[in-house]
Formats: C-alpha cells, sequence, structure tokens
C-alpha cells in the first residue's frame, strides 16, 4: 500500500477511514493488524482482499495496481488469489460442510481436492454435517477449510477468533500458523485483540486510519503460549 | 449439480408455506390459461370440422312460398355459390312414452343420399330407403332422451293430419349444434327434435310439391352477407319473405360462436389477473429472501462469484417457482378443461368434441409462468447486485423508523394501543408489501363479486322472464291464424282454469334508416299471463293506442316513447301501417313487441285473429294429465310449451353448469386471498424474528403476537377487499355490455349482499392462512431467533 487513502460518504460527512496508509505485507509471512474498532484495520483488510478499492493511493499485489482493476477484474482477484475467514464464519446455513467447501472450489481454477481441505482442518468426519450441527470452533474450521481449498496466496482473517470461546479460538490459531508455514501463504489476520499479536511475524497497530507502530517479531510465540 | 444449486433446491424445499402460497396462485393463472385455451381449441377444432363436414349455409331465407322456378334468379346472385331449398314447419310429435306432446322441427333432405347445404352426419341407423315413403331421420340427440331407435314409429301433426313415420336413422347437423326452440336460450333436447323428411314426401304433406319456404345459401369466400341478403330480400319480397339471417345471426352458431368468443376473452383476463397479483407477491417473497441472504450474497462476492452468478443463482429461484407453477398449471387446467368439455357436450351437439392436449398452448402457458416469476424475481434479485460484498457483510443498518403521516394525527395516534400502533407503522413502512397485498385482495374480491353477480344475474333473469314477464302454464301455439273459437276451445280444454289469446305477427319495423325484422305479439290489454315490465319490474298495461318495445328492439330501431314506427306485415294483406310506441318494456331475451291484440288484429286487417292460446291450468297432476291427452289429438297445434318444463331445463343445464363455473371461480379468488395473505404473513414474520423473540419474552402469548399479524393481514386484505368490490361491480358491467346480444341479456343485479358474502369469504379465506402463520409462530424457536445476530 502507498499512500492509500480510504473516505466513505455517510450522508452529507466524509468519514476518513484510512489516511495515507503505507505498509507492504510480504510473501509468505504472517501479519496479524492490531487495532480498536473503527482504527480502519477492516477497510485495509476489504482493499487488500478486492471487496473495495482506495480513494487515493496505490494498492499493488505483486505488479497489479488494485486500485486499476475493474468490478469484473477484481471479482476474479478475489477468486484467484484470496481466501477470506470471517468472524463470524458466514457459512451457507442449508450446505453441509463438504459442499460449502465446495462452493468456492466449483470457482477456483486451481482448487485443493475438497476432502484433503477439510482433513487439513480435522474435519473429515464431519464433512457432512450442517453448519447447525457443528460447533463454532468446528464451523470456522469449514471456513477455513473454504477459503484454503481455493489454494490461495493470500489468506485473509477477520477476527477470526472473536466469537470463538479461548479454547476454539488457540486452536483455530494453531491451524493459522500451521497453514502459513507447512502451506507457505501469506496470512493477514485482523483483530482487537493484543494478544494475538503474539504469533505474528510483523505487527502493524493502526488507530484512526493510521498506522501508528510497525514491529518485527523476530521469534514469533506458538499459539499455545499466548494467553487472553 | 452445482453446489449453489443444491442451496436452492433445499431452500425450495424447506420454504413450504411460501412456496404453495406463490405457487397456487401462479398454478391458477396458469390452469386458467390452458383450460380456457384447450376448451377454446376443442371447440374450434369441432365447430371448423363439423362445419365443413355439413357444409353449413351462410345465410337462410325465410319465405311464406315460393316457387322453385322463381329461385333462380337468387342463385346468380353475385357471391352465392350455391343455394338448395327445403321444406321446413314447426309440428307437434307425440310420443307413446311422453305424457305430453313434444314440438318438432322438420325439415326436409333429398330423397337419395347426396352432398347437400346443412348435410346431417347419421350416428344411428341409415339414411332414406326406397322401401317407403314416410320414413324419418331423428335427431340424435332427441332420439336418446326419448329413447327412439331406428326400427321404430313415430307419429307427428303434419299440416293438421297424424302421420306415422317410420325411423331409419338418428343423425347430427351443425346448423343445430346448438339447438334452442324459438324464444328459449337453453337446448331442451327431451321436449324439441328435428325430424327429417323425404323431399317428396314433405312435398307432399306439406302441399309444397314445385316450391319451398326456406332457401339456404353458400357464399364465395370473403363475399359479405348484407349486401346479397338485402337483394334477395327484393328478389323474394313478392312471395314473403319472414326473415333473411346470416349465419353470423344464426342461433345455433351465434351460441357457440359466443362461446367461443367468451373463452378467448376471459382466456386473456383471468389469466392476466392471477398472473398479476402472482409477479407482485413473488416479487415481495424475493425481495425479502435476498435481503435475508445478504450476508450470503456478500460472502459468494468475497470468495469470488460475479454478480451475474449470484443475480443468476436469485433468479433460478423465480424461475423454479414458475417452473413448477407451470407443470401444476398445466396439469390443473388439462384436466379444468376435459371438465369443461364434458359440460359443452351437455349443450352442443357435435359428432365429435374431443378433450386434447395441445402442446404449443401447454407451452405457452409454461412460458407464461416462467416469464411471470422472471418478472416477479427480477426486482428482489437485482438488490443483491447493488450491494457491494464488503457492505453486505456488514450488518443492516436498522430499518428507518421516522413517524408515520397517520401519528401527525396527534388525538387519533394516542388513542391507539401499542399493538395498533406497530401495526400502521408496518403497513405503512412496507408500502410496496401494502399495496401488493392489497391488489391481491382486490383481484380477488373483484373476481368473485363478478362471478356471484353473474350468478345472482342468471337466476334474476330466469325469474323476470319466466316468473314475472311469462306466466301461462303452457302456450299453445297455432299452425295458422284463427278466429275467437279458437279461445273458447282452449278454455273448454280439460284443467284449464284460464286462457288468454295471442297473436304473433311478423313484420318489418321501419324507421328511417332503422329496420329490423322482427314481430308483434298481441295480447288483450288485461293480460294476466304475459305481463310487460318496466326497468323497476313495474307492470306495463297493454296500451290499445300503440306497441309496447322491448328496450333493446327500440335502441335498435333509434325509437324512443312517442316516437312513431311503420310496421310492414309480412303475412296476410301487407300493407305498411303507422304505430306509435307508447311504453318501452324491459325484457332479458329476444326482441318482442306487444300491441293491443285487437288493434294488431286491425292492423292485418282482422276482426280478431289469434295464433296461439296461453293457458292457467289447475296445478294437479291429474288436470295435467288430462290436458296433455287432450292436446296430443288437437290436430291445429304447432307447438306446445310448458313453463314448469322450460324453467326446470334452465335450472338444470345453464344454472347447474353455472355453478360448478363459479365455484370453480370462487375457489380461485379464495386462492388469491389465501396465498397472498399467507405469503405476506410469513415474509412479515420472517423479517420480525426478533421482534416476535423479544415480544415472547417480555411475556406475550403466541395469541397476543400471532393478533399483531392478523391485525395486519386482515387491514390490508379488508381494504384491498373494499377496492375490489368496485371493480369487481365495473367488471359485472363491462360483461353485460359485451353480452348484450339480441337473444339474451344479463342485469346487473343488486351488488349488496353480494359484497358482504364477498368480504366475509374473503376474510374467511384471508383467516385460513392466518392459521397457518400461527402455528408457525407457535413452532418458532423463539429462544434461538433472541441469539442471532442480524
Amino acid at each position: 500500500m502507498e499512500h492509500v487513502d480510504k473516505t466513505f460518504q455517510m450522508g452529507d460527512v466524509a468519514v476518513h477511514a484510512l489516511a495515507d496508509v503505507s505498509l507492504e505485507i510480504r510473501e509468505a509471512e504472517l501479519m496479524v493488524m492490531v487495532g480498536p474498532s473503527g482504527s480502519g484495520k477492516s477497510t485495509v483488510l476489504n482493499l487488500v482482499g478486492g471487496l473495495d478499492r482506495p480513494t487515493a493511493g496505490n494498492l499493488w499485489f505483486r505488479d497489479q495496481d488494485l486500485g486499476k482493476l475493474s468490478p469484473r477484474e477484481l471479482t476474479f482477484y478475489r477468486r484467484d488469489t484470496v481466501g477470506f475467514v470471517f468472524q463470524f464464519y458466514n457459512l451457507v446455513p442449508n450446505l453441509t460442510a463438504r459442499e460449502n467447501v465446495l462452493v468456492s472450489t466449483e470457482i477456483s481454477r486451481d482448487p485443493l481436492d475438497v476432502d484433503e481441505a477439510l482433513a487439513l482442518v480435522g474435519l473429515t468426519d464431519r464433512a457432512d454435517h450442517f453448519p447447525a450441527q457443528l460447533s463454532g470452533g468446528e464451523q470456522q474450521r469449514v471456513a477455513i477449510a473454504r477459503a484454503l481449498a481455493k489454494n490461495p496466496a493470500l489468506l485473509l482473517c477477520d477476527e477470526p477468533t472473536g466469537a470463538l470461546d479461548f479454547t476454539t479460538g488457540k486452536l483455530v490459531l494453531r491451524l493459522l500458523v500451521d497453514v502459513q508455514k507447512r502451506l507457505g501463504k501469506t496470512v493477514l489476520i485482523i483483530t482487537h485483540n493484543g494478544a494475538i499479536a503474539g504469533i505474528a511475524d510483523r505487527v502493524v497497530r493502526l488507530r484512526s486510519g493510521e498506522v501508528v507502530e510497525t514491529t518485527v517479531n523476530p521469534s514469533p510465540l506458538a499459539p499455545e503460549e499466548i494467553v487472553w | 449439480m452445482k453446489v449453489l444449486d443444491r442451496k436452492l433446491v433445499r431452500e425450495l424445499r424447506t420454504s413450504g408455506g411460501l412456496l404453495l402460497a406463490i405457487t397456487s396462485i401462479m398454478a391458477v393463472g396458469v390452469a386458467c390459461y390452458v383450460a380456457l385455451g384447450f376448451a377454446y381449441r376443442n371447440l374450434t377444432i369441432a365447430k371448423r370440422n363439423y362445419y365443413s363436414d355439413c357444409r353449413m349455409a351462410d345465410f337462410a331465407i325465410e319465405v311464406k312460398k315460393v316457387p322453385l322456378a322463381e329461385l333462380a334468379p337468387l342463385a346468380q346472385l353475385p357471391g352465392v355459390t350455391e343455394i338448395r331449398p327445403r321444406v321446413r314447419f314447426l309440428a307437434t310429435v307425440d310420443l307413446e312414452r311422453a305424457p305430453e306432446p313434444l314440438n318438432g322441427i322438420v325439415l326436409s333432405l333429398p330423397d337419395r343420399r347426396v352432398p347437400v347445404i346443412n348435410d346431417i352426419v347419421l350416428r344411428r341407423g341409415g339414411y332414406f330407403s326406397d322401401t317407403r315413403d314416410n320414413e324419418v331421420i331423428v335427431n340424435d340427440a332427441f332420439a336418446r332422451r326419448q329413447g327412439l331407435h331406428p326400427g321404430q314409429w313415430v307419429h307427428l301433426l303434419l299440416n293438421n293430419r297424424r302421420q306415422e313415420l317410420f325411423v331409419v336413422g338418428t343423425a347430427v347437423s351443425s346448423e343445430f349444434t346448438y339447438l334452442v326452440g324459438p324464444g328459449a336460450i337453453t337446448p331442451d333436447p327431451e321436449h324439441l327434435g328435428v325430424f327429417y323428411l323425404k323431399q317428396s314426401f314433405a312435398e307432399d304433406v306439406f302441399n309444397f310439391s314445385g316450391a319451398t319456404n326456406e332457401v339456404l345459401g353458400r357464399l364465395a369466400a370473403g363475399v359479405r352477407p348484407d349486401d346479397v341478403l338485402r337483394r334477395a330480400e327484393l328478389l323474394l319480397a313478392p312471395y314473403g319473405v319472414f326473415s333473411t339471417v346470416p349465419l353470423s345471426d344464426q342461433p345455433s352458431n351465434r351460441f357457440l360462436s359466443n362461446e367461443i368468443q367468451g373463452l378467448e376473452a376471459f382466456g386473456v383476463i383471468n389469466p392476466a389477473i392471477f398472473l398479476s397479483v402472482a409477479a407482485l407477491v413473488l416479487n415481495v417473497l424475493m425481495s425479502r429472501l435476498a435481503e435475508q441472504q445478504r450476508v450470503i450474497v456478500g460472502t459468494l462476492k468475497a470468495l469470488g462469484y460475479l454478480d451475474r452468478q449470484v443475480f443468476a443463482h436469485f433468479l433460478k429461484f423465480g424461475l423454479c417457482v414458475g417452473l413448477l407453477s407451470g407443470v401444476l398449471g398445466i396439469a390443473l387446467g388439462y384436466w379444468i378443461s376435459g371438465m369443461m368439455t364434458a359440460l359443452y357436450r351437455m349443450f352442443f351437439e357435435f359428432p365429435l368434441l374431443a378433450t386434447r392436449f395441445y402442446p404449443d398452448t401447454a407451452v405457452k402457458g409454461l412460458a407464461i409462468s416462467l416469464v411471470c416469476s422472471l418478472i416477479g424475481s427480477v426486482h428482489g434479485a437485482r438488490a443483491v447486485l447493488r450491494l457491494s460484498p464488503a457492505e453486505a457483510m456488514r450488518p443492516k443498518p436498522p430499518a428507518r423508523g421516522g413517524a408515520i403521516w397517520l401519528e401527525r394525527i396527534r388525538g387519533f395516534w394516542r388513542r391507539l394501543s401499542f399493538g395498533w400502533r406497530m401495526t400502521l407503522r408496518n403497513v405503512f413502512r412496507h408500502r410496496f408489501r401494502t399495496i401488493a397485498g392489497m391488489f391481491a385482495a382486490a383481484m380477488g374480491a373483484a373476481l368473485m363479486t363478478n362471478a356471484l353477480m353473474l350468478v345472482a344475474a342468471t337466476q334474476y333473469m330466469i325469474d323476470f322472464q319466466f316468473q314475472r314477464i311469462q306466466r301461462s302454464d303452457v302456450d299453445l301455439g297455432f299452425k295458422e291464424e284463427r278466429g275467437r273459437g279458437a279461445l273458447d276451445e282452449a278454455r273448454r280444454l280439460p284443467g284449464v282454469d284460464y286462457a288468454e289469446p295471442v297473436l304473433d305477427v311478423p313484420c318489418t319495423f321501419v324507421n328511417g334508416p332503422h329496420t329490423r325484422k322482427s314481430g308483434i305479439t298481441g295480447l288483450s290489454p288485461n293480460s294476466r299471463l304475459t305481463t310487460p315490465r318496466d326497468a323497476a319490474g313495474r307492470r306495463l298495461r297493454i296500451s290499445t293506442a300503440g306497441l309496447t318495445l322491448t328496450r333493446k328492439l327500440a335502441t335498435i330501431l333509434h325509437l324512443r316513447r312517442g316516437d312513431l314506427v311503420e310496421v310492414q306485415p309480412i303475412k296476410g294483406q301487407r300493407e305498411p301501417r303507422t304505430a306509435r310506441v307508447v311504453e318501452i318494456a324491459d325484457s332479458f331475451m329476444g326482441l318482442a313487441a306487444y300491441a293491443d291484440i285487437e288493434f294488431l288484429s286491425s292492423l292485418v286487417h282482422e276482426e280478431l285473429a289469434i295464433t296461439g292460446v296461453q293457458l292457467a291450468v289447475a296445478p294437479t297432476r291429474m288436470a295435467r294429465g288430462q290436458l296433455n291427452r287432450e292436446l296430443k289429438r288437437l290436430p291445429a297445434l304447432q307447438s306446445v310449451t310448458a313453463r314448469g318444463d322450460t324453467v326446470a331445463n334452465l335450472m338444470n343445464t345453464l344454472v347447474k353448469n353455472q355453478r360448478v363455473f363459479i365455484g370453480l371461480l370462487v375457489m380461485f379468488a379464495g386462492v388469491i386471498f389465501f396465498g397472498s395473505v399467507l405469503n405476506s404473513s410469513l415474509v412479515g414474520l420472517a423479517e420480525r424474528q426478533r421482534e416476535v423473540a423479544t415480544l415472547r419474552a417480555l411475556g406475550y402469548t403466541q395469541w397476543q403476537v400471532g393478533g399483531l399479524f392478523l391485525r395486519e393481514s386482515l387491514l390490508i386484505n379488508s381494504a384491498g377487499t373494499l377496492l375490489g368490490l368496485p371493480l369487481g361491480y365495473l367488471l359485472n358491467v363491462g360483461i353485460t355490455i359485451a353480452y348484450d346480444t339480441e337473444m339474451f341479456r344479463i342485469p346487473v343485479v343488486d351488488p349488496t349482499w353480494i359484497c358482504l358474502w364477498t368480504i366475509v369469504v374473503g376474510t374467511l379465506f384471508a383467516l385460513l392462512a392466518q392459521a397457518i402463520v400461527q402455528s408457525a409462530i407457535g413452532t418458532m424457536d423463539w429462544l434461538e431467533a433472541l441469539k442471532t445476530k442480524e
């Protein structure tokens, strides 16, 4: 991101969500972005994920300027490059776990095998259950499987533990760390939970739409070691 | 199957009540289209084949008597391709098994079988043989009803002589597809038959050798009959032309064509009503569905689904509804068309009236259903396109909660309970849904009001015509004019309490450029057995100074009370006379004109002539039996009509069938009420789960919560119904105008009771739908609803 501004027009008032943000996410690193609500972290995630476009500045993915892509090109960018994990999982309630994963593999160019994806998150024997029959942690693992199954370069996680209890939350983080380490994916986690920053390679702190601090974590903690 | 399609199938499977509501309305619309379309084509095909097989005449001219040699100029008129003279008379029929004398139309056919205009199609037995002169072919419907078979003998009074005739066969003919006697509107095959005699025998019996009294003709394609008939009338004028009837006015053809046209018109109007309601209701449903799946839509977009794919996914839901409704509608429509066609077989006598399946009409029905469902879904589905994925995944901002305009009427608003305030706010905030609900209820009410008004109108028409205007028990028609003695003779008949004379004078009315062939009925001034009435039902006295015209005839001739009209009698000396129109009477059948019998006799230069007698008969079986036996022996009778039989026949056929159709229509209107209320309530319930859960948590019972929904449904339903009542009334007025023919008119009846009925029935259907909503509230997991994030 180079000098990215993002302004939302809310009626007569212009809300500056991001002001002159520049930052770099490196290939295969695990970045955690921390900040209170309203700090602009979701906006960053939306921009990086191709869900939204910057008002000003440049936004590069490799050598592609995302700000200049058409809505259709952005859709294909999301389809081929990005995997999303949402706070509330956003599973389709009347599809089984396997089918929810199919939702993303069916449109991907180079998907993983569905069962392989489910095996990665340890849900092979729950594959035919509907979301309502799964616990919160299991649902989030389905969501991660759905994101991974596309075999994306970028995994973007919006408060992935926000709706989960402590223990389950840590299991989900373990999964994300493993994915990053074993599959070499670039993972961006945004959270208001500062403790999670401990597992990151790099931590970016946002406040009021500005980057206030970027720190490199020479020895990230294992998810099992952090406490909140 | 694509995974999104799997999602769709599960959604369809779990949306039971909503799917029921919408598919029932749409399926009924398609069923109407298919049923009326199929029935239309069944009748049209049967008619076309039949007319062509029988070489149906393009015109008929009835004359008193014309020598065959004089017909040559007629055959040479430009446009006339072929003519056929025949002998035609009315006769009474004496069957041993029938207690009363029956009526017959007697027609001549060539002695040897050759194709002729208005030919017959044999059903049983064969054509005339050379064995006997006195062979007869009987129309099949009469033969069936009276148990007549080839090989039996029948007795007809032909030209004052009782003739014994040998039945060689039964037949049908296109000119009698809808066989009605003079003045009747429904076929009465039990009391009216057609008897075909050998040409030579008929000429002999009626003293018509070398002469004819009816000429049938065919025209070259594209020739208009009016001009030909005008010239023909001039040619035949010296022989007394009773009537010139183009095919379009031929009674049987007219009834059949009216029915076919009606099917065509209703085949458009009815489906249009249902499908427009269905599209609106579907729209409400789809908007809700798109709203409900906001987050899923956002997620799919975030995953990389194109707008087009998501849009198509939602459209598919609508298309599935359309497909399902279309298939159900076609099946239902085919079934109804079979039922309608079976009913038509009771009225119309065809050699073959088959119920067929017309794939192209069915495909059109399906296409209409799909298009309608697409129209209904596009609006709702488009809502998913407007959302950006990021926005879609954010919770929906709370609904605008501003005050509605009613709240400005402070005094009124303050007096309302909390429940009513909530109801009113909902009604005014979901404007589109409210309008859709009102539109549906209005259409349901309009259909029902119109249907019920038609039933009441038929009943009224029958009462007016057969209880108030025509009050005699038995009408006798003579073969020719008789003197006062015939009346005295009739008075002496056994069982007769009272008798009045009637003189029918066929004539042409002329008022400047407006002319009309009809007739005048002469009655005694104090006539009790035929009492013309005005629109308010008041009895009109038969004036000794002029004519009483029925309104339809007066309208055709552009005559008002006080105007003078020229009357040209067709019988007797045929000298034109001028008479004054002294009264306008109302009547729903035919084109009658009444005059004092003595005044009319003088018009035709006779002292007192009568052509018929009306009888009041003692209401006992014995009196009727005695009378019937005596009537069978009277040679001078041309026709015998019992009012009781006419009314019974009307009730049995017209009214009974109408009830079936109307019953269906009321059911269909009910489907609209039911479906629309069910849909909007279930959609409302799905949308307000949170609210319902909160109220339940606050201690509201399930019935109290249901009451809030009920109030809303009833409010919208009643408002729509009230709007629909005048619409139904107007629709009814439109139909009465469309069906205002010379043969019969449909009155517009007082709608008060019918409106009340419509409101009651509409409310009942709405309550039925509410029962389902109530049970949905009962089974709702409101604790879960409280927890879910919106």
